[in-house]
């Protein structure tokens, strides 16, 4: 797509400056490792066909988690989302969870989503807490901002967390009630949320980044809903 | 009184199951048993439904008329069967006194749950509803925190350890990965649960000291077996019959606080007694034995008080590889409640249908125990205080 | 916080088992006849754990529960109000407290509270 550079630069608003999310490996409940790295903007093409079968499922609020995320992730792609990240949860070269969000300001972060392709092995969970890690650890905030959709997410994250909740102050997402993750609540619950380890042996990594692979649409439908019925 | 066959079985795959409704899932486990009985277009003489739930969570009461009239068995004697989790074994002990009394000779015995129709927590709540009205249910307490308060017990009186524990829940789901009807199909490994960095993240505590992967999963499914008296079995179907040998049912305190040894299961050990009793048989004549194991140390303490083990030596025989598919006495190869999941009303029945499996052996090899002819199961209501235990035995 | 526990144990005026709940013929004995009682004395620990998957009505991570029993022989459950596991063991004594439990419709239902 030709770009007119004169227009992007009244359209783009200046960005700050993000620190990278420092690649980690989690191992999960079977023993798969799970790279978690940040994502690369010429990345969101392959992330996108990741989501988009996730938009017709209704089960659990995916539709409109995916359907959000999408425009999320495409609005990042083409410049209209300003200082926004994703990190990406890859096992084997599979992407298994995405997560994103994005800075305010320096001191306040919002958080937006968070997708779990692969399940029953708490990898949402665990991609919850690394975007958590990213904003009070490596772009050195104060806060997070964030609200749930589902009520597994509320459940898992304003509970778990004990997040505060900020009344009369609304989540870009719209919706839902606010609540905050602060510097010393995200302290008190790292050791119990917060996986992984640090580096990423180097051939593990290196496969991550050369080989973003998505399963097939039916692969990810039946990953996020197993059995549903319908048949003897 | 007669001998009674157990001629058809049917199952359905537990799991989420967001397309069905509870009568759907019903209807499909009888006719996957009518089928296999060779009546599918036979009517029968009477209907048991067990099912705990459907009057709180589906809004539905009279399940087995129902099902009756979706089924098209009517004028069929019907009657729903309440009795927790062990719905299921009560339902098949009411058919089973229906046939061998002589008064009815075909009787279909189908139990049901649909438990993720709700929130996890309100699937919870549900569950705690068979705690005591008054003096547990209000504070909270969940079946899993009687479960681990009797762990914690367990470990202070016999040193149980939590790698026994382990060795139970990683042995399930290793088995509920073979299993086609299994909700839960994943192996999991000490390096993933105990041992790694990661495995306090992956493994929390649920209720102290157990863990995650100490608990069964919240399912739907339903399962169903046709019964029949042992002489008529050939009218009907080729298969081999299985004969329902023996059964016992105890009751016990329903809080614990109440029971003289709170570790002591002591309806598991009348319930096994009585069973074994009236088939003529002892522990050591069983092949395979699906126990309710609901949380792991349930398939350790009903193995010991169920007979098989001494007490005190059922978490070393797990941790020893003894109730594996090739051990001593394999226990729960089809996964158990850990993998295939625990639909309260359906498991009675489902343990039911897989010992029947077993029996005719028509199991692929990674799941059959080898010449199996003596099956026993056990189905815990509440925590302990109502028990059903048949045992079950190949008719040729 | 309310100062007298509401727990209406049951002492079996036969045999002398003391019940809690309530059970129309005593549980050894099947005597109808009992004496009412309370609980009395020191709260000995007898079970213990932490929960964190809650059911439905319960907005906090955890709740920790334990059984306990009185000096009387009174058994009840109550919910322990510790911080950590690492602060209660088995056997060991508890202050009893009458106090909320839960809340029903915007409503404190009141019930045993333990702490150290």
């Amino acid at each position: 797509m030709t770009l007119d550079m004169e227009l992007e630069s009244v359209l783009r608003a200046p960005a700050l400056e993000m620190a990278e999310y420092p690649a980690k490996v989690i191992t999960l409940a079977n023993s798969k490792k799970m790279v978690v790295r940040q994502a690369k903007r010429t990345e969101v093409p392959i992330l996108l066909d990741a989501v988009r079968p996730t938009m017709k499922i209704e089960r659990d609020f995916y539709d409109i988690v995916g359907a959000r995320l999408y425009a999320e992730l495409l609005g990042w792609y083409r410049y209209r989302v300003r200082n926004e990240y994703c990190l990406v949860g890859q096992i084997d070269g599979y992407v298994v969870g995405i997560v994103n969000g994005r800075m305010v300001d320096e001191d306040i972060g919002i958080s937006y989503h968070t997708i779990a392709i692969d399940r029953g092995l708490k990898v949402g969970a665990h991609l919850f807490a690394a975007k958590m890690e990213h904003h009070i650890e490596y772009l050195g905030q104060d806060e997070v901002w964030i609200t749930a959709e589902s009520p597994i997410g509320f459940r898992r994250w304003m509970i778990e967390y004990n997040l505060i909740k900020q009344t009369g102050v609304q989540h870009e997402l719209g919706g839902a009630t606010s609540y905050k993750l602060t510097r010393q609540l995200y302290f008190n619950s790292k050791s119990r949320l917060v996986a992984g380890e640090r580096p990423v042996p180097e051939i593990l990594l290196n496969f991550a980044h050369e080989n973003l692979l998505v399963a097939d649409e039916e692969t990810i439908q039946e990953k996020i809903c197993g059995t549903i019925g319908g048949q003897r | 009184m007669r001998d009674v066959a157990i001629i058809g079985v049917g199952m359905i795959p537990f799991g989420r199951r967001d397309e069905d409704t509870l009568l759907d899932m019903l209807a499909y486990a009888s006719l996957n048993a009518l089928d296999d009985a060779g009546m599918g277009d036979k009517g029968v003489d009477a209907v048991y439904v067990a099912n705990m739930g459907a009057g709180i969570l589906q809004h539905q009461t009279s399940v087995a008329s129902a099902l009756v009239d979706r089924l098209s068995l009517l004028p069929a004697a019907a009657d729903a069967v309440e009795n927790g989790p062990a719905s299921g074994a009560s339902a098949i002990k009411n058919g089973l006194l229906a046939v061998a009394s002589g008064y009815y000779d075909t009787v279909l015995v189908a139990g049901g749950e649909k438990m993720r129709e709700v929130v996890g927590w309100k699937a919870t709540d549900f569950v705690a509803t068979m705690t005591h009205p008054e003096v547990e249910y209000p504070y909270g307490i969940t079946l899993p925190g009687m479960a681990g308060m009797f762990t914690r017990l367990y470990m202070e009186k016999y040193g149980l350890t939590r790698d026994q524990l382990i060795a139970v829940a990683i042995k399930n789901q290793k088995m509920g990965t073979l299993n086609p009807y299994a909700h839960v199909k994943m192996i999991i490994t000490r390096e993933g649960i105990v041992e790694s960095p990661d495995a306090a993240v992956n493994n929390p505590v649920a209720a102290d000291p157990l863990h995650f992967y100490d608990m069964c999963p919240v399912s739907d499914g339903a399962a169903a077996v046709i019964l029949c008296p042992l002489e008529k079995a050939q009218e009907f179907t080729q298969n081999v019959p299985v004969v329902i040998a023996g059964f016992g049912q105890a009751t016990d305190t329903h809080t614990l606080q109440e029971r003289d040894d709170p570790t002591n299961l002591k309806a598991v050990t009348l319930a096994s007694e009585q069973a074994f009793n009236m088939a003529g048989l002892k522990p050591k004549d069983v092949d395979v034995a699906e126990l309710h194991d609901a949380f792991t140390i349930l398939e350790i303490a009903e193995s010991e008080h169920a007979g098989f083990f001494k007490k005190g030596e059922g978490g070393i025989a797990a941790e020893n590889g003894e109730t594996s598919l090739k051990g001593k006495i394999p226990i729960n190869v089809s996964g158990g409640l850990k993998s295939r999941g625990h639909p309260v009303g359906a498991t009675g029945v489902a343990q039911v249908v897989e010992i029947v499996f077993q029996l005719r052996h028509q199991l692929d090899e990674a799941r059959q125990v080898k010449d199996a002819q003596v099956g026993f199961t056990l189905n815990f209501g509440g925590f302990g205080n109502n028990v059903v235990a048949f045992v079950l035995r190949r008719s040729e | 916080m309310k100062t007298e526990l509401e727990i209406t144990a049951y002492q079996c005026k036969a045999c002398g088992r003391v019940h809690y709940p309530y059970h129309d013929r005593c549980l050894t004995c099947k005597n109808r006849e009992f004496e009412v009682i309370k609980p009395e004395g020191d709260a000995h620990l007898l079970a213990y754990t932490q929960i964190f998957n809650l059911p439905w009505g319960f907005d906090v991570r955890f709740l920790v529960h334990g059984v306990v029993e009185f000096s009387n022989g009174v058994k009840a459950m109550g919910q322990i109000h510790v911080e950590s596991l690492e602060d209660i063991k088995t056997g060991m004594t508890l202050q009893p407290g009458w106090e909320p439990i839960r809340i029903v419709s915007g409503e404190a239902i009141y019930g045993l509270v333990l702490k150290p």
